[in-house]
């Protein structure tokens, strides 16, 4: 496959991952679990031999789901539930998740009451990251899904498995962040958009599949010189568990911004972090989600020895980025609980930010393009001042 | 009779006169919180889970976030610490709960704190009059907003006051021994935050600087297990019809059981329980004429707790128990070892009304719809506490199927006014007490 066909390949899966799960069944045999964002390893269920995948919001308005939950909840959690009542849930054999936002709690608790017989698997991950007992009892979680993966698929799931999967989820992760490299550098001028279908195809598919494609989209950039641009370099921050809408991605590139960094979820968050591939595999994986919060940290935990806000400021110094756009999925509320955080540090900084406010339904684009082309403006002049 | 078009106002709730008592116990508590600095007493601030007796134990002043952002909603004046929060950045969509506190944290920090606020403060406004913390001790159960909003606080006050976290999981419940207070996740989970408070206990005698009092707490401990016995055998008498007591006679009793100085709160309790049982033997009802018997599900509105009592009792509808008041605060005293007590009060923390998920929690509720003979159920869907929210529909829709009642469901918020719609209060609980008269004229034909 040549670059534009990968890419397409990945597009094709991010925009119907239930429909890659039922053909990748079809074809294998295997079961297919999916887990909530955005802790819970993969590695697990792939060792398991099942295709392990996060579980995306759909474009799909919400219908059923509106007698689920109350329309004041994220639209990845209402998507959740309607998907559940919908019948589209059909080819998952269980769900797997470990989270603790409020909200994905309740939508779990309502799937488990929808999907009767889909095994809903639970148990919870401790959310302050920084106390003496975060590691054990990060290991007794991993642990205990474990043991209630085994006891899903009825056998064991072996150490050397459980490595094998560590190692591979390793490689694919270290890819992509190659291509991040190489975007930052310029030498892999890739969209947000085609960034998105990337990292998403990636929380879906196989990634034997995965990785090969990624290897061979890695080399098609690795001889290809620096692309020189007079866009603002911008970084895009915020956006957890749900992808932001392409649409929002290409419009926010149309304003004359070449984005050069993100910590969103579907994006670098996701890839940021390796699990250490020696050892006793569970404790490697309680060590990369701690491991995980040091090194893009996520409002979803607490940890009051890291900082969000100067981790952007960073991350910005290093992408030599001009600006960042902050998208906020509505009714959030860890973004919401930190974006104070993030504004005064920037203000304070000099730094300039806009913030964007998300939504399932859909958004009044051109309204918000005229937001960022403003912003892209006053930036420029800014630093032409 | 069509309810309909009653004539509004005319009946009011006949309130327990005894809960006035708690009013008295509530403003002496907040003056001594707002004393406390210049008495030179460390401050404590926490959410969530009453572990205020280890605080008062050790002779440090307790602040429960909730407790401060309901008293200034219930007297009114929450407004100002919301909109210093909005213009800090936190967004209206967050815990009303959380932001009203928030916004008394940054309207501290900004007039005592880092000496950069303007103006010098008016003393009759609350927002600023709350002492800062010189520790934070987070212990919420289910809720992420909890464990979020105090390490929000923290970094509000610089991240200069030290913080301790509790984390409480969620009981999942869904193994074959799993039920209320049973199975091994049960007895897994209590283990894990005992351990926990265990250790918060040497959080604590690190700031004070002492050994911890343990006897002082085991007589805490003794005297809320007492207070506790005593709340529920009160509640227990409102399975009499009338009812002597309602949900918001309830509601004003949470502060005692909650997060008051233990001294008054078995003597509460017992002046509570006396008139109850006086009520029952009299035949008086805690609305003047019952018609019907409502369970109310969902939080408390801090603003409208007079005004809903009022409605309903207009409507002669007794709201007789609810999720809130009867699945919360101390309310397993029989777990409670005052010898012993920190596993117990660690189950105590993990049965708060919302930490089983639906499975127990709605069998629960079911339980106390049948215990107190309701005719139908009220839902306050809180625009922001989504822990509430979260098993809402399918608690109306297991009322339906297992016991045949109505819901009727009203938008509402725990602390911001504004998210509160009375006429569509009003239009759906009449259209539910129609639903009751049909059932009941159809089951007299």
């Amino acid at each position: 496959m040549n670059r534009t066909e990968i890419i397409g390949r990945f597009a094709e899966v991010a925009k119907d991952p239930l429909g890659y799960a039922e053909e990748w069944k079809a074809r294998t045999g295997k079961k297919v679990i999916g887990s909530f964002p955005m802790n819970f390893p993969g590695e697990l269920a792939h060792a398991a031999d099942t295709l392990p995948m996060i579980l995306q919001e759909s474009d799909e308005a919400i219908t059923v789901g509106h007698g689920v939950l109350f329309p004041f909840y994220c639209g990845y959690t209402r998507s959740m539930v309607d998907q559940a009542a919908t019948g589209k849930f059909e080819v998952l054999d269980a769900i797997m998740f470990g989270d603790h936002c409020v909200q994905l709690l309740g939508a779990a608790d309502a799937i488990r009451m929808k999907l009767e017989n889909t095994r809903v698997i639970f148990f919870q991950l401790i959310s302050s990251m920084c106390d003496p007992w975060t590691q054990g009892r990060s290991e007794e979680s991993f642990g205990k899904l474990r043991e209630e993966l085994e006891d899903f698929i009825g056998r064991p799931v072996e150490d050397a498995a459980l490595h094998d999967s560590i190692k591979l989820f390793n490689r694919n992760r270290t890819l992509i962040r190659q291509l991040y490299e190489m975007r930052k550098a310029g030498t892999a001028p890739l969209t947000s958009v085609e960034m998105q279908h990337v990292v998403k195809s990636s929380m879906v598919m196989d990634k034997v599949e995965h990785t090969a494609l990624t290897e061979a989209l890695v080399a098609s950039f690795e001889a290809a010189q620096p692309r020189n641009d007079r866009n603002l370099r911008l970084h895009l921050s915020g956006h957890f568990c749900q992808a932001p809408k392409p649409e929002l991605l290409a419009m926010i590139e149309e304003c004359g911004v070449t984005v050069v960094g993100d910590d969103l979820f579907h994006g670098f968050r996701y890839i940021s972090t390796d699990v250490p591939e020696t050892g006793d595999p569970v404790a490697g994986l309680a060590q990369w989600y701690l491991d995980r919060n040091t090194g893009v940290p996520c409002p979803t935990r607490v940890q009051n020895n890291v900082d969000w806000d100067a981790f952007l400021l960073d991350a910005m110094r290093d992408e030599r980025a001009d600006g960042m756009i902050v998208l906020m999925a509505k009714f959030c509320e860890p973004h919401m609980y930190y974006y104070p955080e993030v504004k005064e540090a920037f203000e304070k900084a000099g730094v300039p930010h806009l913030l964007i406010e998300t939504e399932h339904e859909g958004m009044a684009l051109e309204s918000l393009k005229t937001r960022v082309e403003t912003f892209v403006e006053i930036v420029k002049r800014r630093e032409a001042a | 009779m069509n309810i309909a078009v009653q004539p509004t106002n005319t009946k009011k709730a006949n309130k327990l006169a005894s809960t006035r008592i708690a009013g008295k116990l509530v403003n002496e508590y907040w003056e001594m919180v707002w004393r406390a600095k210049e008495e030179g007493k460390l401050i404590c601030w926490y959410e969530g889970s009453a572990i205020n007796p280890f605080l008062e134990a050790a002779d440090i002043c307790w602040v429960h976030g909730e407790a401060y952002s309901a008293m200034l909603a219930a007297r009114h004046q929450e407004v100002k610490a919301q909109q210093v929060a909005e213009e800090r950045g936190y967004m209206r969509e967050l815990c009303s709960y959380a932001r009203t506190h928030l916004g008394c944290a940054v309207s501290n920090q900004r007039l005592r704190g880092d000496g950069t606020g303007a103006a010098v403060p008016d003393e009759d406004d609350l927002t600023w009059k709350l002492p800062a913390p010189d520790m934070i001790i987070s212990a919420y159960a289910y809720c992420s907003t909890g464990q979020q909003w105090d390490e929000m606080t923290s970094r509000v006050f610089g991240k200069k006051v030290p913080i301790f976290n509790v984390s409480i999981p969620w009981i999942w419940g869904a193994k074959p021994d799993a039920a209320y207070l049973q199975g091994q996740e049960w007895e897994e989970t209590s283990d894990y935050v005992a351990k926990q408070l265990n250790d918060m206990v040497a959080f604590i005698e690190e700031q004070t600087g002492k050994p911890y009092p343990w006897d002082r707490l085991y007589e805490l401990m003794a005297d809320i297990k007492r207070a506790s016995e005593l709340r529920l055998e009160a509640m227990d008498l409102c399975t009499a019809q009338p009812a002597p007591a309602s949900f918001f006679d309830w509601v004003v009793s949470i502060a005692p059981i909650n997060n008051l100085p233990v001294a008054g709160v078995k003597d509460y309790f017992e002046t509570v329980l006396a008139e109850v049982k006086q009520r029952v033997a009299t035949g008086e009802g805690a609305v003047p004429d019952e018609k019907y018997r409502l369970f109310f599900d969902g939080i408390m509105n801090w603003n409208k707790v007079g005004w809903l009592a009022n409605k309903f009792a207009n409507y002669d509808a007794a709201v007789i128990a609810g999720r809130y008041t009867h699945m919360a605060f101390w309310q397993e005293p029989k777990l409670i070892d005052p010898n012993a007590p920190l596993r117990g009060m660690a189950q105590n923390y993990l049965i708060c009304p919302n930490n089983h998920a639906s499975p127990i929690l709605i069998k629960l509720i079911m339980d106390l719809c049948r215990k107190f003979q309701v005719d139908g159920m009220v839902i306050h869907a809180s625009r922001t506490c989504r822990a509430f929210t979260n098993p809402q529909f399918m608690i109306a829709e297991t009322a339906q199927r297992e016991l045949g009642i109505p819901s009727s469901m009203f938008e509402g918020d725990v602390t911001d006014e504004s998210f509160y719609k009375d006429e569509v209060l009003n239009s759906r609980v009449e259209a539910m007490l129609e639903a009751i008269e049909s059932r009941r004229m159809a089951g007299a034909a």
